[in-house]
């Protein structure tokens, strides 16, 4: 076997070795690799900092503990700028998971201590909701029935008052979805934001963006933060860094080592064609 | 205690997980296992908890509405006939009233959501965005490329062969392939994300535990010195 045939079948166990090393590398001695702050987050951002205050923000866990990794520092933002204003937030699950998520949110932000944001006042967690589209649909035709309980208290919804006026979609100006797959956009957008003409802004793992963009484009999801450097450029915006931003230098060197096998390996490819071809 | 405890078996789950790498092996078999049985219990709790709460919070008020919460209930039942040779049958009544309401529940809005929103948002789309030359490029393309990806699916036969519809079809194809490596470069992308969180947290880097890094290290390594010893031991016997 060819040097240029060895290229093309380099054992994997050596790839994945390199992958260690690149990511562990650049976490454990950052390299400090600047970040630009994009359009996407920007508008994101923006798009929440608009919103007048007394806004009723309704939050959406419509992921699982297995995309925490690149979507929880941008959950964790977005409740920090959404309990820094005036907003009434109430925070539902369509993936069961959410509920769970929502606990490390809380553990890290402290809203009570940190936001002096009152639980059943200016903010509730009303659990999973299960039956994803239909229970959506439920959901937007009567919140007090569909979540009849609070999760955190295990007391009647209608018993809060945050919830005295929020009983429909109709009451709710902003859906915020951290997203992975189905149940996600597509169900809110045919449940929420086409019935009932609902503002909808969406944060989503970086598979799940060819199948948001035409959302965007169409003006059904005003504002998309993709993955984990939109997670970081949020953080930079919000001037509060975090994990996503500790995690960019990791996210550039993986991304180097990934083009460098492609290029090695289509050149090994190549050269090694043009030998059987002489 | 408890919670160095629970950072253990994180760090042991994650990197029994992350040892198929190597090759399959039995702390992989028991990580695999683990999660499977877990995330199931934890989905049949929540379950559970939410048709507690609807019981307690709705259904209970009075006898018809206590009769529609047990009429529920039995055909939530009907779906485990799935296990049975016998009774399977059964099993499509619940199946039916689910795909049954799940996709009328999609169609009622799915032409205005999916269909005609997504032709406006195509049609209204400014082909030139004033101080944007990038937008402006990227929204001309967006209007060529749509159209001639529809056509590249609309006309077979005859068509194919005259020369408007071969120049359509090529830029169709670079359309698509455009799309599917935009799509593999996102895959990408949350993969390394998701493996660049989980390295987040074996190290121990804020807000996560700083007690992850030692069990890191302490765990990785009875990892790594067991499946090589295994391959090692395994070698000797067969020679």
């Amino acid at each position: 076997m060819s040097a240029f045939e060895k290229l093309q079948n380099i054992d994997l166990r050596w790839v994945y070795l390199l992958v260690w090393i690149a990511v562990l590398g650049p976490l454990m001695w950052p390299l400090g690799l600047p970040v630009t702050v994009g359009r996407d987050s920007s508008t994101y951002y923006n798009y929440i900092n608009d919103m007048p205050d007394g806004s009723v923000v309704m939050f959406t866990f419509d992921y699982g503990v297995s995309a925490m990794p690149e979507l929880f520092p941008m959950t964790v933002a977005t409740f920090h700028q959404l309990w820094s204003r005036d907003f009434k937030v109430v925070v539902v699950a369509s993936w069961v998971d959410g509920p769970r998520i929502m606990n490390m949110v809380m553990e890290q932000l402290k809203p009570e201590q940190n936001y002096q944001k009152v639980y059943g006042k200016d903010w509730i967690e009303l659990g999973y909701f299960p039956g994803s589209e239909v229970g959506m649909a439920a959901l937007a035709k009567d919140i007090h029935g569909t979540l009849a309980v609070d999760y955190i208290q295990n007391k009647p919804t209608s018993s809060f008052p945050i919830m005295q006026n929020i009983k429909t979609a109709q009451d709710i100006d902003l859906i915020v979805a951290h997203e992975t797959g189905t149940p996600g956009l597509p169900e809110w957008v045919r449940q929420w934001v086409t019935p009932y003409d609902i503002k909808m802004i969406v944060g989503c793992i970086g598979v799940q963006v060819p199948e948001v963009a035409p959302y965007l484009q169409a003006g059904q999801c005003k504002a998309l933060l993709p993955g984990l450097t939109a997670s970081a450029e949020y953080e930079l915006l919000l001037r509060r860094p975090g994990i996503a931003l500790s995690g960019v230098d990791a996210v550039s060197m993986s991304h180097i080592l990934v083009i460098a096998l492609v290029v090695i390996g289509n050149v090994g490819f190549m050269m090694a064609r043009g030998k059987r071809g002489s | 205690m408890a919670d160095i405890l629970g950072i253990w078996i994180a760090v042991f789950l994650t990197m029994a997980i992350y040892s198929f790498v190597y090759k399959e092996n039995p702390w992989f078999r028991i990580a695999e296992a683990v999660y499977l049985g877990a995330a199931t219990g934890y989905v049949i709790t929540v379950d559970l908890k939410f048709l507690r709460d609807q019981w307690t919070g709705v259904w209970s008020v009075s006898g018809p509405m206590a009769m529609g919460f047990a009429a529920a209930l039995l055909v939530g039942v009907l779906w485990y006939f799935r296990f049975s040779r016998k009774y399977f049958y059964i099993y499509r009544i619940p199946l039916a009233i689910i795909v049954g309401t799940g996709i009328g529940q999609a169609m009622q809005t799915i032409i205005f959501a999916q269909f005609i929103s997504q032709i406006r948002g195509q049609i209204s789309m400014p082909l030139w965005v004033a101080g944007d030359a990038l937008k402006s490029f990227s929204n001309i393309m967006i209007a060529i490329m749509v159209p001639c990806v529809l056509l590249y699916f609309w006309f077979t036969g005859g068509y194919k062969e005259k020369t408007p519809m071969k120049i359509i079809d090529r830029i169709a194809r670079y359309t698509m392939m455009a799309g599917f490596g935009s799509a593999f470069g996102y895959t990408v992308l949350t993969r390394y994300a998701l493996f660049i969180g989980r390295c987040q947290y074996l190290l121990g880097l804020t807000p996560n535990p700083p007690e992850a890094f030692p069990a890191f290290v302490t765990i990785s390594a009875v990892i790594l010195i067991t499946l090589i010893g295994r391959d090692v031991y395994r070698t000797r016997i067969k020679s």
